[in-house]
């Protein structure tokens, strides 16, 4: 058994990666916001589908078209923002958690009665059916899952860079700390809010055209990787990218290590008692401040 | 004077209670639960569709059609009275088919339910159906446990998967004897549900029986139910090496597994999938050569319809709807609804007594079906139920087992993923 561990590993990191980037955007709303944004996963779903028209239409392979559904899902957040979240950020009680949870059950159905139900696929996708194999077939890295998790990790520095080295990024972060005293300082926070749900659609985005050459694209695509960004962005601590990062490849390793050894059934068990566990010990996350 | 009045008004009153219930009786309604969103949507939707045309065949007036009540409109022993079927949503979650099948049958007074392709979402339904004594059919609902539980109240058209897994020896045995296969190793692959944990026990049953032959199953892989990947679960097939896959899936986990099948080159010699994803066209439609082989029962396929005219009556009605043709688990949900709907034509009454009487004894007209009739037996099984085993070849499901309903010849390998 122990001659497959490499294969496990491999796998584990590219998942890990992907997943990872999934759940920068989340942190990102998390800790600027101090929103939940349960139709995160759906926003990654849009993307999926929006990659997917992009190649039956114009026939632009997903790798291609990745800039444009960063863009596509940017605008979608920015206008969710202008639209519905502008109206609930700062109420108190639960306004926020209630009205992601509603746009999550629309955007979900929306797209079951406009694209219907069916599984849709891009099978003709440049990295599709293509690997390498290494170690005389032992380790096999399927290329469309290599380069999502290259694309992952580029567009999780992407974002970490632009939040710690530049003006905005900094503008960010200073309304993630304190928001009236970001406000005192002449930092437009409104700005900062819509433009943080902007750059979070941007991740999935990318994430979403990276998907779309391996996995399958209907209604509920999104709903498994919004439930694991969740648990990423509370085990790597709120608004803490590298934080989400390093979550992401463990959560990526548990699942497919623990998954082959423990069964199958229990990985995703194994992910949410890791995060039990955590949230007793550490409920800030482990990388949080 | 007054006292003629007053005898009048009541008169009138009675006749418009009265012609006001017999119109009420022009339609008679019964449910029909379905996931029609959630994970197993794109089959759902195409199950509706089939009752959709199972209402329209009773309804409507097809004077060439063999199919029982096509000729006439409506109900014609309940004076043409209507049938309309009330569709609720399950969502793949046994506790909303439950809610569903209680409020159907208390707020919209339905007379008999049918359903819920999940074996998990059946279960509770049927149990509702129990309590308030009222038919419940299910289609395409494989897990034999369903007809275990002693209900009274409870009917099932599919095979079960008691039935399908011996179908799967005598299949493979037939391949090893004929064709030389040398299958022995057995991997199950299985959804951590009803369905799922249900044909896998039974598949260890039917392995035990025909270990003789020198069958094994070398590993059982369960997995959850919303799976975003399945790379652990395709590498323990994998260390496993086995000859033969039994999968019990749906249709978006099985397409997930053929791709990893072949990035990872997992290459069974035969992979026969229980009712579920693979029956559904749009496995070959999603998956294109990486489809081809892969087999499993099907109550119907397209290949089949030179010989069975009346399938292809249906289906040049349902195709429309659901650009793809007819499939086995959609023909037998559309055979729930014909057989509920002549049960209580032959009962002459919506008494659900009188129905369950008709079902318990009637052996039912099914010209669709390879045999051509539906029987239920004491438990509620249709003891007629047949499947053809087919296999994808040239993106067509081929009828190949048995010889005398086959249209295509066995495959007994699998050919190497890049050679397609």
């Amino acid at each position: 058994m122990l001659f497959l561990l490499p294969q496990m590993v491999a796998s584990g990191l590219m998942l890990g990666f992907v997943y990872a980037l999934v759940a920068v955007g989340l942190s990102l709303i998390w800790g600027v916001m101090d929103i939940i944004n349960f139709a995160y996963g759906e926003f990654l779903m849009l993307g999926m589908y929006s990659t997917f028209w992009f190649f039956s239409l114009f026939r632009m392979d997903p790798l291609f078209s990745l800039p444009i559904q960063a863009m596509v899902v940017f605008l979608l957040g920015f206008v969710v923002y202008k639209l519905l979240i502008k109206r609930v950020v700062d109420v108190p009680g639960l306004s926020a958690l209630l009205a992601t949870f509603g746009l999550r059950i629309f955007l979900r159905n929306l797209a079951q009665f406009l694209w219907t139900p069916d599984y849709r696929f891009i099978n003709e996708a440049i990295v599709a059916d293509r690997k390498i194999m290494l170690f005389d077939g032992m380790l096999i890295l399927g290329m469309p899952q290599l380069v999502a998790a290259l694309g992952s990790i580029l567009m999780t520095l992407a974002v970490f860079y632009f939040i710690q080295k530049t003006r905005m990024g900094r503008a960010i972060q200073a309304t993630s700390m304190d928001k009236d005293a970001a406000r005192l300082m002449g930092i437009d926070t409104e700005k900062v809010y819509s433009l943080t749900f902007g750059i979070a659609g941007a991740c999935v985005g990318v994430a979403a055209a990276l998907l779309a050459s391996f996995y399958p694209i209907y209604p509920e695509a999104g709903s498994i990787y919004g439930l694991i960004a969740l648990v990423i962005v509370a085990l790597g601590g709120f608004g803490n990218i590298k934080g989400a990062l390093y979550s992401g490849v463990i959560i990526g390793l548990t699942e497919s290590i623990g998954g082959f050894f423990l069964g199958a059934e229990f990985k995703y068990a194994l992910i949410f008692l890791i995060y039990l566990v955590v949230l007793q010990f550490r409920p800030k996350g482990l990388f949080g401040w | 004077m007054k006292r003629a009045l007053l005898v009048a008004l009541i008169a009138c009153l009675l006749t418009f209670m009265l012609v006001g219930n017999l119109f009420a009786a022009q339609v008679i309604k019964i449910g029909a639960i379905l996931p029609l969103s959630g994970s197993a949507a794109a089959t759902g939707i195409k199950l509706k569709y089939a009752i959709e045309v199972a209402q329209q065949i009773i309804n409507e007036q097809f004077p060439n059609s063999d199919l029982p009540l096509a000729k006439t409109s409506g109900l014609p022993n309940l004076g043409g009275a209507k049938v309309e079927f009330v569709f609720a949503d399950h969502q793949a979650n046994p506790e909303i088919a439950k809610s569903e099948a209680e409020r159907l049958i208390q707020n919209e007074k339905v007379v008999a339910l049918i359903g819920c392709y999940h074996s998990s979402a059946t279960k509770p339904a049927s149990q509702e159906a129990e309590r308030f004594g009222i038919p419940f059919i299910a289609g395409s609902s494989s897990s034999a446990a369903l007809t275990e539980r002693g209900l009274k109240w409870f009917f099932r058209i599919a095979p079960n998967d008691d039935m399908e897994s011996e179908f799967f020896f005598k299949y493979m045995k037939y391949l090893n004897e004929t064709f030389n296969a040398g299958i022995k190793r057995i991997a199950v692959v299985y959804i951590d549900n009803e369905y799922g944990v249900h044909a896998a026990e039974m598949a260890a049953k039917w392995a035990k029986e025909y270990a003789k032959d020198g069958f094994e199953i070398v590993a059982q892989v369960k997995y959850p139910a919303a799976v975003s990947n399945v790379d652990t679960e395709v590498q323990r097939i994998k260390a496993a090496r086995p000859d033969a896959l039994f999968h019990a899936s749906y249709i978006a986990d099985t397409t997930l597994f053929v791709k990893k099948y072949k990035e990872l080159n997992v290459l069974p010699k035969v992979s026969l999938s229980y009712c579920g994803g693979y029956q559904d066209p749009q496995f070959v439609i999603n998956l294109g050569k990486d489809a081809e082989y892969f087999a499993g029962p099907n109550a119907i396929t397209s290949a089949l319809f030179a010989k069975i005219p009346s399938a292809k009556f249906i289906n040049d009605l349902y195709f429309p709807k659901s650009k793809v043709d007819i499939d086995g688990p959609t023909i037998e949900d559309f055979a729930s609804a014909m057989v509920i709907a002549d049960a209580i034509n032959q009962a002459k009454s919506t008494d659900p007594a009188a129905i369950q009487k008709v079902l318990k004894e009637v052996s039912f007209s099914a010209p669709y079906f390879v045999l051509g009739k539906i029987k239920f037996n004491a438990s509620g099984q249709n003891e007629l139920s047949a499947s053809v085993i087919t296999q994808v070849q040239n993106g067509k499901y081929e009828s190949v087992w048995p010889i005398e309903a086959s249209t295509a010849k066995a495959i007994p390998a699998f050919a190497p993923w890049n050679q397609r």
